[in-house]
């Protein structure tokens, strides 16, 4: 019998509402630990991590994941649903807030503020794939799978569905012991 | 079109492995390259406001849908985008059980790493192409890695001095 106990789906609505709103891409798995197992107590530490390895193993946006994953747990089908969505739809109205801004700019000023955005958001990309590729250093094979995905769909025009059936069982065969670097945490 | 929406956005949902960012080149080549739903630049400005949103970058596909159907795009393209790999997530859920112990998983997980690495840094270059277009802006670019490399500060922070100084300078 799992020690968990079963949470009111209106209680997860509200934890992650307030989570979605105000975390940030790969903070959110850490927020929503310090909120799920340190502050409320809802899971230990060894539930959590088991429900963030099948939500990192599994497609879609990490943390919402998790917290579907958590309201399962929690509260059934019903706080599965309300967790997803609680998960998901604040980041969705902040961006459609800040869209209705972006879709058509006549404002010279407004233009030139996304173009800014544009050119930092390619920085802050390629930064944070360096970053992340700095975890396999000692890893030449994964870091030969990196090149070749991204050679594949840059210049193969893989798609992406082709890209992920060709290399993930090629990496699968050479992950065959523990590898040094952890899996990234996309946003 | 909302069918089209739809169509394109589940299926990078059930393929959007290792938190989503994967899926940016392919929602690239979807929504630019062969359906000219949307130009380079503005695939680059959305791109940028999901980063300056909180919450997973692979929303701007709401965007998308805004840009091509109006608010009911939005909808159907965030619909689309959430139910698919959810419904997987949920199925996954309730048969955890039977994998509770299988050694695949946590390997699993690792192996889809490097390959969803490279492709954010095709992810990388395909927002490049709409987002970097002459000096003033290859030097925000430049100058917003190297930030991001030597501090933690908060991307959404990054954002908003970006947008900042491309006010004061990109006129």
């Amino acid at each position: 019998m799992s020690p968990s106990a079963r949470v009111d789906a209106g209680k997860l609505l509200r934890v992650f509402l307030w989570l979605g709103a105000t975390t940030y891409g790969g903070g959110q798995s850490a927020a929503i630990r310090r909120e799920v197992v340190r502050r409320r107590r809802w899971l230990t530490d060894e539930e959590y991590l088991e429900l963030r390895s099948i939500a990192l193993i599994a497609p879609g946006p990490n943390s919402p994941n998790l917290a579907l994953l958590i309201g399962l747990r929690l509260s059934g089908t019903i706080g599965a649903i309300v967790s997803y969505a609680a998960a998901s739809l604040p980041s969705t109205i902040i961006l459609l807030l800040l869209g209705a801004l972006a879709l058509d700019p006549h404002l010279p000023i407004v233009r030139a503020a996304l173009r800014g955005c544009a050119a930092a958001a390619v920085g802050l990309t390629f930064a944070n794939a360096l970053e992340l590729s700095a975890l396999y250093k000692r890893q030449v094979p994964q870091l030969m799978i990196i090149a070749a995905a991204a050679a594949a769909a840059l210049f193969g025009h893989l798609s992406l569905w082709a890209t992920l059936l060709v290399f993930v069982p090629v990496s699968f065969a050479l992950t065959a012991r523990p590898a040094r670097g952890s899996a990234p945490e996309g946003s | 079109m909302l069918w089209q929406l739809t169509l394109v956005f589940s299926i990078l949902s059930v393929f959007s492995f290792g938190g989503g960012n994967a899926t940016v080149p392919q929602m690239y080549a979807d929504t630019v390259v062969r359906h000219h739903w949307i130009t380079p630049a503005e695939f680059a400005r959305f791109y940028a406001l999901g980063k300056l949103a909180p919450g997973p970058t692979m929303t701007m596909g709401t965007l998308i849908g805004l840009a091509v159907a109006g608010i009911p795009g939005a909808i159907v393209a965030t619909a689309a985008l959430l139910i698919p790999a959810g419904a997987i997530v949920f199925i996954l859920g309730r048969l955890w059980h039977r994998f509770r112990e299988a050694p695949w998983r946590e390997r699993l997980a690792r192996a889809i790493g490097p390959v969803v690495l490279g492709l954010i840094w095709a992810a990388g270059v395909a927002i490049a192409r709409g987002a970097v277009d002459d000096a003033a802006t290859v030097a925000i670019a430049i100058v917003a890695g190297v930030v991001m490399l030597g501090t933690r500060l908060n991307q959404a922070v990054l954002m908003l001095a970006a947008g900042a100084v491309g006010a004061l300078v990109l006129r």
